[in-house]
């Protein structure tokens, strides 16, 4: 949040990125950078590419033109479990959970990368693979203690109501400790007191745990209370980039907010 | 050696040291792929409407095929049997819709699915009970009988299966484009609750799909009874419909039939040409793999779309 | 008001991730066990043992092969005739031209065919889903029928067609052939079936069997948390075949003595995925309690209607049994899709607050 903590390191940089299906351009030659540590928003009108830009980024659409640095590596293509490797990990715009599996079980779900042990070991369930997931379960178990979801922790998460789902996906990629957050609009569909909940979390975890942050977001306010710099996208295009006081200010944002119509 | 001059080699030569044989070869393939492309209509109307993957269509020829030949048996005349026959199968589009799919509106496909292997299997016990098990013939007066013409041999039955067929399909095109049932049920196959919230009355639109592919299936029925008899093995070749509707696409009308020709004609040359050098009876899978290899590089079908996953 | 768990406290991750958190369970399976290892031994005659309890344990190896692919990784698959009959042409093969080793070791090494097949014919997987795949695994059925029936290597070119169990011994004890006691045949199957049994369970609560579920619940959400989506299925198909290998291959050497490729068909398929719905999907203790079901309906209706005064022939009651099963599966798909396991865990909550409800 303050300006003294946060680090000039670029921990991912997107050059050029131009995205289009069939005959329609997703995105536009978009350039911007993401600084370590910081909550970086994404904002714009519906259909304004944000979820594609969030889809490039964790390499679910493999963009036409442009590239991607995550880390100091740079690639043009890559599979989304890469990725995940990589230390990326995301929630999704309508909720994406595995709903046969409990809260818990979906937390280690997002552990999985960090477990080792082969399936020789597993279905024995003895010796490492049960040190392993002993020692995973702890980890499971901090996550759901930082999101105060113990009581839920047995119940299938079909079975959750809207805002806790939201909760417990964000749970599932935090378990992934990664080192780049995507959250496509977390607070979607929750009310005022849900959202005050959900944006203390996406701030402790940045604080706390100096996960770096994307989000999309469409609450103008909560947008402009906790992201550091936003950058707003309109029909694929870059409309603006920089902290929320500049973009505020500035007269193409308006426009497009407001629906001044396109020359 | 031997085996690969069998397989490389000399179909090739067979094939042009007769073309007259080789065309004569397709042309049945062709008018045995019509009778893939009938059952196979039958799962992509349901398909369509429903979007569910009807298992039991083939369970459904034969037991319109048996009550057929039951009815027959007890000396009830051919049309008044065929309309009974079509009768049961409405009044069994009707149990359906109230007994099954009713209570699994908006489950997964994969779920429904497994319903219907069950619907199977019901279709098959009932059907047998009640008109036994013996194959049995069924003869309702369509021609069977070869003629030559141009030097290649031609079937009565098999030309007549081909004219049925291109009728059925026709009008079955035309019903889905341009009514408005036909358009609901398109709706329906989409969304089942998006549909009902737009007041498109999910039941009777059921109701109708599912007695149209019994209609069908009865179609399906008395060519192929007609063909080999009336006899267990007609559910095996309505699986037969399923390669078909892998290269067609399950919800193209023109893919089924384009579909059941292809496999109708790689089956019967595969046979001919190949068959000696691989032991025969490489019809039993020839289909199946042929649709495998097909999916490998199109997913989607012939006809379907590409689909493009959002998250 | 004996089955709570009220009291049980548990003050490790370890304890609260045991199988049978419950202590109640525990002496269940003990129960079990006890009775499946010594008591049936003891009481039962061999009509018992092979027309119901060899093919019923026998049966719940396929069923929770099919289930780790189906119920868990949520490939559907129709080829499970044919991945058995992988497992039991491997073992005739190799306990014909390699007298020598041993049966049990025959029959593991088997399963490891099966899942090489398993695997290629997994591979589709990767770009098609559902009925798709479904075919997919059709062409399995078929095809590798037709091959085993073809070409004469497979059964030793014999003129029959058909392959026959030889006799094998292990300690001075004979465990396959027709000298082979049902006892003996009884406790192979049995063994296998507890030690596969409790391997399925160990996976589907660990890493492995989270990322099978993940691709059945949400194959994107899972390839974006890091799962890879090729790996997972092919180990699904490569497990699920394995079951199904070493449960073909007890299925003619532990019980049939001999058979043709007809035993492997289609309605084998069938039939071990009925006992997967019926038992419930993604369940272990499901797949084998669906496989009890399916092995002791026909039986049941064979002798019970006789008993009570009313004959079937045969025929009729092969019929009959086709409509029960159908309508059942339709009946638990749309009441209970979790099926007998589910079943089960209703009347344990039950008996959790028995008798006070409130």
């Amino acid at each position: 949040m303050s300006e003294q903590n946060r680090s000039p390191d670029i921990l991912l940089n997107v050059e050029g990125i131009s995205l289009s299906f069939g005959g329609v351009k997703a995105l536009n030659n978009i350039s911007f950078d993401v600084r370590k540590g910081e909550i970086r928003a994404i904002i714009g009108p519906n259909g304004a590419g944000k979820s594609s830009m969030l889809n490039c980024i964790n390499g679910f659409y493999h963009p036409q033109e442009g590239q991607i640095t995550f880390k100091g590596e740079t690639r043009k293509q890559m599979q989304p479990h890469k990725a995940a490797e990589q230390g990326i990990a995301r929630t999704f715009q309508n909720i994406a959970l595995f709903k046969g599996m409990s809260t818990l079980d979906n937390i280690m779900t997002g552990r999985n990368l960090k477990m080792k042990t082969n399936f020789l070991w597993q279905a024995l369930h003895l010796g490492p693979a049960r040190r392993e997931e002993m020692q995973h379960r702890e980890a499971a178990e901090r996550v759901i203690d930082f999101l105060e979801i113990e009581q839920i922790r047995k119940t299938p998460v079909g079975r959750l109501p809207y805002g806790l789902q939201k909760r417990v996906e964000l749970g599932r990629a935090l378990a992934a400790e990664p080192d780049l957050l995507l959250l496509d609009e977390p607070m979607a569909g929750m009310n005022h007191e849900e959202k005050e909940d959900m944006c203390r979390y996406i701030l402790d975890v940045n604080d706390q745990l100096g996960t770096t942050i994307v989000l999309i977001e469409h609450d103008m306010s909560v947008v402009m209370d906790i992201s550091d710099r936003v950058v707003v996208l309109d029909y694929g295009k870059l409309l603006a980039d920089g902290t929320p006081d500049v973009v505020r200010a500035n007269q193409d944002v308006i426009n497009a907010y407001l629906g001044v119509t396109h020359e | 050696m031997e085996f690969m001059e069998n397989v490389f080699v000399l179909p090739f030569l067979d094939i042009a040291d007769s073309p007259v044989f080789f065309l004569e070869v397709i042309i049945s393939g062709l008018l045995s792929g019509v009778m893939y492309s009938l059952v196979a209509l039958g799962f992509v109307l349901i398909f369509k409407a429903s979007g569910v993957f009807n298992f039991a269509q083939g369970a459904m020829v034969l037991f319109a095929a048996l009550t057929l030949v039951g009815l027959m048996e007890q000396g009830v005349p051919v049309v008044i049997a065929i309309l009974l026959t079509a009768l049961l199968m409405v009044v069994l589009a009707i149990l359906i819709e109230h007994m099954m799919l009713r209570h699994l509106v908006n489950q997964e496909g994969i779920i429904l699915f497994m319903a219907t292997i069950g619907l199977n299997f019901i279709l098959e016990g009932v059907g047998q009970i009640a008109w036994g098990s013996d194959v049995k013939k069924l003869d309702i007066g369509i021609p069977d009988q070869s003629f030559e013409y141009a030097g290649m041999l031609f079937n009565t039955l098999d030309l007549s299966a081909a004219l049925i067929a291109a009728i059925m399909v026709t009008t079955l095109a035309l019903f889905f484009q341009y009514t408005g049932t036909g358009r609901a049920l398109r709706a329906v196959a989409d969304d089942h609750q998006a549909a009902l919230s737009v007041g498109i009355p999910l039941k009777s639109i059921w109701i109708i799909v599912w007695s149209v592919a019994g209609l069908v299936a009865l179609v399906a029925g008395i060519l192929w009874g007609t063909k080999v008899g009336v006899q267990f093995s007609l559910v095996l070749i309505a699986l037969k419909a399923l390669p078909v509707l892998i290269l067609g696409g399950f919800t193209s009308v023109p893919g089924a039939i384009i579909g059941g020709l292809i496999i109708g004609v790689g089956e019967k040359v595969v046979e001919v040409y190949w068959g000696p050098a691989f032991g025969g009876a490489i019809e039993g899978w020839f289909a199946y793999m042929l649709a495998l290899a097909f999916l490998m590089f199109r997913p989607q079908g012939l006809f379907g779309e590409k689909i493009i996953e959002r998250v | 008001m004996f089955y709570r768990e009220a009291g049980q406290f548990k003050n490790t991750y370890h304890a609260d991730q045991a199988i049978f958190p419950i202590i109640q369970d525990r002496w269940f399976m003990a129960l079990v066990l006890l009775v499946a290892f010594v008591v049936i031994p003891l009481w039962a005659n061999e009509y018992w043992f092979q027309a119901v309890l060899i093919p019923l344990y026998i049966y719940a190896i396929a069923a929770i092969g099919l289930n780790i692919l189906t119920g868990y990784a949520g490939q559907v698959s129709l080829g499970t005739g044919a991945f058995m009959a992988i497992g039991a042409y491997a073992t005739y093969k190799l306990c014909t031209a390699f007298p020598d080793l041993n049966i049990l070791i025959v029959f593991v090494i088997s399963g490891f065919f099966a899942a090489g097949v398993g695997i290629v014919f997994g591979i589709p997987s990767l770009r098609i889903k559902g009925f798709y795949l479904a075919v997919a695994t059709l062409a399995a059925q078929f095809f590798i029928l037709w091959l085993f029936n073809k070409v004469g290597w497979f059964y030793n070119n014999n003129p029959s067609g058909t392959i026959t169990a030889p006799p094998r011994e292990l300690f001075g004890i004979m465990i396959t052939g027709p000298e082979a006691h049902a006892l003996t045949r009884y406790y192979v199957s049995l063994g296998f079936l507890s030690v596969m049994a409790l391997a399925a369970k160990n996976l589907v609560r660990g890493r492995v069997g989270r990322s099978w579920m993940a691709i059945r619940d949400m194959d994107i959400a899972a390839e974006i948390i890091g799962i890879e989506p090729l790996k997972t299925k092919l180990m699904a198909f490569a497990i699920s075949s394995f079951y199904c290998g070493v449960a073909g291959a007890l299925f003619i050497f532990c019980w049939l003595g001999s058979a043709e490729t007809e035993a492997f068909d289609i309605f084998l398929s069938f039939q071990i995925m009925f006992m997967i719905i019926i038992g419930g999907l993604g369940s272990i203790m499901g797949s084998i309690m669906g496989a009890a079901f399916i092995t002791l309906l026909p039986i049941f209706l064979t002798n019970v209607p006789p008993m009570i005064g009313i004959p079937i022939a045969t025929d009729l009651s092969k019929h009959i049994e086709e409509i029960i099963f159908g309508v059942l599966i339709v009946f638990f798909l749309i009441a209970e899709p979790h099926g007998l396991a589910r079943l089960w865990q209703i009347a344990k909550e039950k008996l959790r607050q028995w008798p006070f409800p409130y």
